[in-house]
């Protein structure tokens, strides 16, 4: 018996202007429909399992949120009054609300230029260092990877006004005239817990772009200076394009971050004092578990995440944009 | 209620007295918590160790000899408890017992709620012995909900030996006061151990100075909306607060320094003074090698009333299987049997008379025993500690208040009228 002959399958040439871009299918001539409904079936099999995780632990709780932002729960009422628009009508003219959100502005400015500077400064500096290379990248990366909590618990021992060591250590060099309470002062409280947040995150930039560096083209950067470049020229002309894609990467994370702030407030400070260092997770903490006002906490929570969401689609482009335009690192 | 760890895990402590045991009986089952028909599910408030939970057990062995009721014991942590408790409550294998707060806030919002089990009928056919003003905090809208935890009073410790080095007798105005912590500033110590970084110990501070002030009609007229937050006396006793701060009688940035670090601060002998609650006479037996004596906080013209609240306390959810089980079970943390023991053990003081004699108690926990019962039985003379008695949104305006008032953020009149409206709301 001779075997039958395979199926032909002829692709179909792409459409001019954008070859090879996504949502172009390839034609399935010679697949029966018996085949394709099996393996359309197949491919639902594979797939229910995300999707029903993705129901479950992502979709259902987006929407039961949504649901809670447009009653006024408080955590007993298991009817609670519809009250529609009234959360974010409240917001809106919520002092704190906006007191807070500030201090998220001068996080993410803070939280963000400082570990980028400092960690691009450090990556450059270690750049042509081969000897203990390791050592000091895991030296620079554990403060990143110690849970926020514990660092949080240290750094405040840290800032202890009688017995912390910055005090101490500021009372050594004949600087005593600078010792405060730094956590309890409103003027320097908020600063104190973004330093925490700097160091913590300065290491993961620094590994982050330490890594892009090893893969910048050094021939470049050799012709550079034959050419006459300075220092500071060929940083900025022939490195930081090549790493641009992963800069960009870096700092949408800390930026990002720098929204959605929690831990190290909650810890350190409690968002105090009388609200000096608030932000808007630990005012949507507050608001939801310390005062049984669910909805109006889960309404700031959604506003954080809608603001977050746009600056992080754009950083995603702009650094598909360098990827493209032929970042190398 | 927002209460130090300490108390916490006392007020967890009193109510865990029932966990554990065999069981005879064949009726009741818990709310669905217990593996069997003889079983209760009993929630509480997270131990502070291993030591607390078992020194508990041993003394629940006689009630569960005598119940056959085998009460299974879980504890969580006071937040996560805020916020799962309402759920637990109304699912069907919830806890039969629980131990919460007893401010309108807590389990006054549980029993609005139809969550928890009147009890009103049971008092009556046990007798339950309880301080009448102890006995209000868990009625709500006139019906009886709850067995009233440890009561806390908060007002001034001092060393009596570093008050003696100075030669300087316990303060019993607020110009001896003022005097005492001069003098004490003058011998290079600090005069009042402080920390208001959590928030709750500032409203303390204005707990204690404003019963003294108000006396404990007073305070009860304000806390029921009859009085005014702007009056005299609040701004008074904020402005108290804020001179002992300016002159450095606070120690040095007290919104920096925690509770834990505010009561090192004393028993390690750097501050003379110390204004915190009854729950800290346990620290200072176990950790001081000193003698500390405890009064009320000076009042303006002569001498102050204690501040008073109360811990958590046993309720029973409407949807347990076994009420009569969990009736039971809050028999026994009402008896004399069981408060003998909290102040033997836990050394804090039940909220009804307890016949100390023979008992081993600390002579301090002796001298606060005695006075709060006789002005408790005696009624009228106790004032009252705030954060317990109001509502989460009005002491968070107070927290936040104290320490604005501490940190120059705020005058103690513009407090004065944030806790105004925060009352009005």
């Amino acid at each position: 018996m001779s075997a039958a002959p395979a199926p032909t399958v002829t692709a179909v040439p792409a459409a001019p202007g954008r070859p090879g871009r996504r949502g172009r299918r390839p034609a399935r001539l010679g697949v029966s429909a018996a085949t394709r409904r099996q393996q359309a079936r197949l491919g639902v099999l594979l797939v229910a399992p995300a999707v029903a995780l993705m129901l479950v632990f992502l979709v259902f709780p987006v929407l039961n949120a949504v649901y809670y932002v447009f009653v006024d729960f408080d955590g007993l009422d298991v009817t609670p009054p519809w009250v529609g628009l009234g959360n974010f009508t409240e917001l809106a003219q919520d002092r704190q609300v906006w007191a807070a959100a500030w201090n998220n502005l001068i996080w993410i400015v803070l939280g963000t230029v400082g570990p980028l500077v400092l960690g691009l400064t450090l990556a450059l500096l270690l750049w042509g260092v081969r000897r203990g290379s390791t050592l000091y990248r895991i030296v620079f990366f554990l403060p990143y990877v110690l849970p926020q909590v514990a660092v949080g618990v240290v750094w405040g021992w840290i800032y202890a006004p009688t017995r912390g060591w910055l005090n101490r250590g500021l009372e050594a060099v004949g600087l005593g005239g600078l010792a405060r309470g730094w956590l309890g002062d409103p003027d320097t409280a908020l600063y104190a817990v973004i330093a925490t947040a700097v160091w913590t995150a300065t290491g993961f930039v620094f590994v982050i772009i330490l890594s892009a560096l090893r893969n910048v083209d050094t021939e470049q950067v050799d012709a550079a200076m034959l050419d006459g470049a300075g220092y500071l020229q060929r940083l900025r002309y022939v490195v930081l394009p090549q790493i641009r894609p992963v800069f960009l990467m870096v700092t949408a994370l800390t930026l990002i971050g720098g929204f959605a702030v929690f831990d190290l407030v909650f810890v350190m400070t409690g968002g105090g004092p009388a609200n000096a260092t608030e932000v808007l997770g630990t005012y949507a903490y507050s608001n939801a578990f310390q005062l049984s006002r669910i909805s109006y906490g889960t309404t700031l929570a959604l506003v954080v995440t809608a603001l977050a969401v746009p600056v992080a689609v754009w950083l995603d482009r702009l650094q598909r944009r360098a990827a493209l335009d032929g970042g190398g690192a | 209620m927002r209460s130090s760890p300490k108390v916490l895990m006392v007020s967890a402590c009193l109510l865990a007295t029932a966990c554990t045991g065999q069981t005879g009986s064949d009726d009741g089952g818990g709310g669905g918590g217990g593996d069997g028909a003889n079983t209760l599910r009993y929630l509480i408030e997270q131990l502070e160790d291993a030591d607390e939970l078992t020194r508990l057990e041993e003394h629940l062995a006689d009630f569960e000899e005598s119940s056959g009721i085998d009460v299974q014991v879980q504890q969580l942590d006071v937040d996560t408890m805020r916020t799962v408790l309402q759920t637990q409550l109304r699912a069907d294998d919830g806890p039969d017992v629980i131990s919460w707060g007893s401010g309108p806030g807590s389990g006054g919002a549980l029993a609005e709620a139809g969550l928890l089990y009147d009890l009103t009928d049971a008092y009556e056919e046990n007798g339950w012995e309880v301080y009448d003003f102890a006995k209000e905090r868990v009625t709500y809208d006139g019906r009886v909900y709850g067995i009233p935890g440890e009561l806390e009073t908060v007002g001034l410790y001092y060393n009596t030996q570093v008050l003696a080095d100075v030669g300087i007798d316990p303060p019993r105005t607020l110009d001896e006061l003022r005097a005492a912590c001069r003098t004490i500033s003058e011998a290079g110590l600090v005069p009042m151990a402080f920390g208001d970084q959590e928030g709750w110990p500032g409203s303390h501070l204005l707990s204690m100075a404003l019963s003294s002030a108000l006396g404990s009609d007073g305070m009860q007229a304000l806390l029921a909306g009859e009085g005014s937050w702007e009056s005299p006396e609040v701004v008074d006793a904020l402005t108290f607060w804020q001179e002992a701060n300016t002159n450095g009688w606070l120690g040095e940035s007290p919104v920096s320094i925690d509770y834990d670090t505010m009561t090192a601060l004393y028993i390690s002998g750097e501050a003379a003074m110390i204004p915190t609650g009854s729950w800290f006479v346990n620290d200072l037996a176990i950790g001081a090698d000193f003698e500390s004596g405890y009064v009320p906080f000076p009042a303006p013209d002569g001498e102050g009333v204690f501040a008073s609240g109360l811990g958590s306390g046993p309720f029973v959810s409407a949807n347990t299987d076994n009420p009569e089980g969990a009736i039971e079970l809050l028999d026994f943390l009402a008896s004399e049997e069981h408060a003998q023991w909290v102040v033997e053990n836990l050394q804090t003081i039940p909220a009804r008379p307890v016949d100390t004699a023979g008992l081993d108690v600390d002579p301090l926990l002796a001298q606060v025993l005695e006075e709060v019962s006789a002005l408790s039985e005696g009624g009228g003379g106790l004032g009252y500690n705030i954060d317990v008695l109001m509502p989460e949104a009005f002491n968070d305006v107070m927290f936040d208040g104290v320490q604005a008032v501490l940190t120059g953020q705020s005058t103690p009149a513009e407090v004065a009228a944030a806790l105004q409206a925060a009352s009005e709301q």
